[in-house]
């Protein structure tokens, strides 16, 4: 592939794990920077809470305040470290597994405890 | 031959995407009110949303992603949010007004108040979604929606005069209540440009494996599939203007347009109007909800796919499960589903700039479209179809309070 800008290329891309599966998008990267080293992309960051960082202060601190009312302090956010991609196509192709992804805890308790207890959810083919 | 017969079902289904309550309701209240005058809008509502949705599927084809990935991707989280929201929103009053429709259908069949329906037919809605795969859902709604063209029969049978019809579709300015004229056609042209259609159609491309060797397909089908869609609509809109407008009726429930098929057509026509009605809004429910399931699940980047088991793709298959279940409160609570449907409709035109504006962008982008790009045509089309969103975006509120209900 021809030069990688972050921003246009690697910011808010499809993550798929190593099974091929989408685990989210990216949400933020984070650089660092060590004295007398080139800076370098290190982590790549996946979760509500980086996203609502994004649109605005005033979105962080609602949601803020939603925590403490329900008193849960985790925020489920991946933190994926760079070294980890392996390609990079129509999505970003990361060697890790969706069962290891904090921000992919909502998919697996909706799939647990909502979508197969109906009838129909499960099997190879539709 | 299999390209040909796919061509053919795109035109089918595009038709079937056209007309449903909202383009039902608003071409009849514009026929009724101002005989024939309106039919220009449908006419560039028609093209307008050909124009976006040959876009929109060849951005999928030849990126490999969808309009909805794209719009995340490109313009980044931030701005996503604005479409994001406003489409959901939107998204989620014409779902609603659909299953109105397709529930006043029955109640007309059945003499049952149709709150009673709306529930039953979300949850129908919803066993189709869960069991079926991308295609069924896709053909089932377009080979039974070919039950609208009762309307051009009607419309023929009914003997206007073409001239004046021919005439109508260069565009006029009213000579009285300018006001409700304008109104009209801002609700026309938000029942016929829709969001949820150009990203049902993109994500369609990507459900169907689209290459690039099919953008002939597209082109044609969305084009033509339009325009065929646009004409029947064209045809409720003279029909509604011979049947309602010498007696100056005004449409102010649904129950009335049942008379465009039945004046016509007598009992069997009645009968066809029930059968249009609840198949082209229940065909539309299903899209709808399906593409609410694809705007969440593209933008925040989840596993998504009609054709997967629900529990292979859990976030998606439970969004669109809320979605059409959620929709079918307003109905079963006693909301009118005309003015809901009329409310839908300006709400939906004034949300228009936020998805068209950024195809513009997309489309010229040499890194995702290649040689694809598009061409001084289509940029001045859309162009064109942009400064349309803008003036309905701040045409649509003023207009509703002036002269909406």
């Amino acid at each position: 592939m021809h030069d990688i800008r972050l921003v246009h290329d690697i910011l808010d891309a499809q993550l798929c794990d190593r099974n091929n599966q989408n685990v989210g998008r990216v949400d933020a990267l984070v650089l660092e920077i060590d004295d007398g080293r080139a800076p370098r992309v290190a982590t790549i960051l996946v979760g509500g809470s980086i996203r609502a960082r994004r649109i605005g202060r005033w979105v962080t601190t609602l949601l803020d305040l939603m925590r403490q009312v329900r008193h849960t302090s985790d925020d489920k956010v991946s933190r994926i470290p760079f070294s980890l991609v392996r390609r990079i196509d129509d999505a970003i192709h990361v060697d890790v597994d969706e069962k290891d992804l904090p921000s992919e805890h909502r998919e697996r308790w909706l799939k647990q405890h909502v979508v197969c207890r109906i009838p129909g959810a499960e099997g190879e083919r539709k | 031959m299999k390209k040909w017969s796919e061509v053919a079902l795109g035109i089918v289904t595009g038709i079937g995407g056209f007309l449903e309550a909202g383009s039902i309701a608003t071409s009849a209240q514009g026929g009724a009110e101002f005989g024939f005058q309106l039919a220009w809008v449908l006419l560039l509502g028609a093209l307008s949303l050909g124009f976006l949705m040959e876009m929109s599927g060849r951005l999928a084809a030849v990126s490999k992603r969808t309009y909805v990935d794209q719009l995340r991707e490109r313009f980044g989280f931030r701005f996503f949010v604005v479409p994001l929201l406003a489409v959901l929103v939107v998204s989620f009053m014409v779902l609603a007004s659909e299953i109105g429709g397709a529930a006043l259908a029955l109640e007309m069949a059945t003499g049952i108040s149709h709150g009673w329906f709306a529930v039953p037919l979300a949850l129908l809605g919803w066993l189709l979604l869960w069991r079926g795969t991308f295609s069924a859902v896709e053909q089932g709604t377009a080979v039974l929606g070919l039950v609208s063209l009762a309307f051009a029969v009607a419309a023929w049978k009914l003997h206007p005069q073409w001239s004046t019809v021919a005439h109508s579709l260069l565009p006029s300015r009213p000579t009285r209540n300018g006001a409700r004229y304008w109104y009209l056609a801002v609700s026309i042209l938000g029942a016929s440009i829709s969001p949820y259609l150009y990203m049902f159609y993109s994500a369609g491309a990507i459900e169907d494996g689209w290459t690039t060797e099919y953008l002939a397909v597209n082109r044609v089908t969305s084009m033509l599939g339009n325009l065929f869609g646009g004409g029947l609509a064209i045809a409720a809109l003279v029909a509604a203007a011979m049947v309602f407008a010498p007696h100056h009726v005004k449409i102010d429930q649904f129950e009335q347009l049942a008379q465009l098929l039945a004046s016509p057509l007598g009992r069997a026509g009645f009968w066809l109007f029930v059968a249009t009605l609840c198949i082209t809004c229940f065909g539309a429910t299903v899209e709808i909800t399906l593409s609410i399931g694809y705007l969440l699940a593209q933008g925040f980047g989840w596993q998504w796919s009609e054709n997967l088991k629900p529990a292979r793709d859990a976030r998606f298959s439970v969004s669109y499960s809320v979605a059409i279940l959620a929709a079918s409160i307003p109905i079963a609570i006693g909301a009118d589903p005309l003015q809901l449907t009329n409310i839908s409709m300006v709400a939906t035109a004034a949300s228009l700039p936020v998805t068209v504006i950024p195809l513009a962008v997309l489309m010229n982008d040499r890194d995702a479209m290649t040689k694809y790009v598009n061409g001084w045509g289509t940029n001045l089309a859309l162009i064109a179809i942009a400064i349309v969103s803008i003036v309905l975006f701040f045409a649509a509120v003023p207009l509703q309070i002036m002269a909406g209900g």
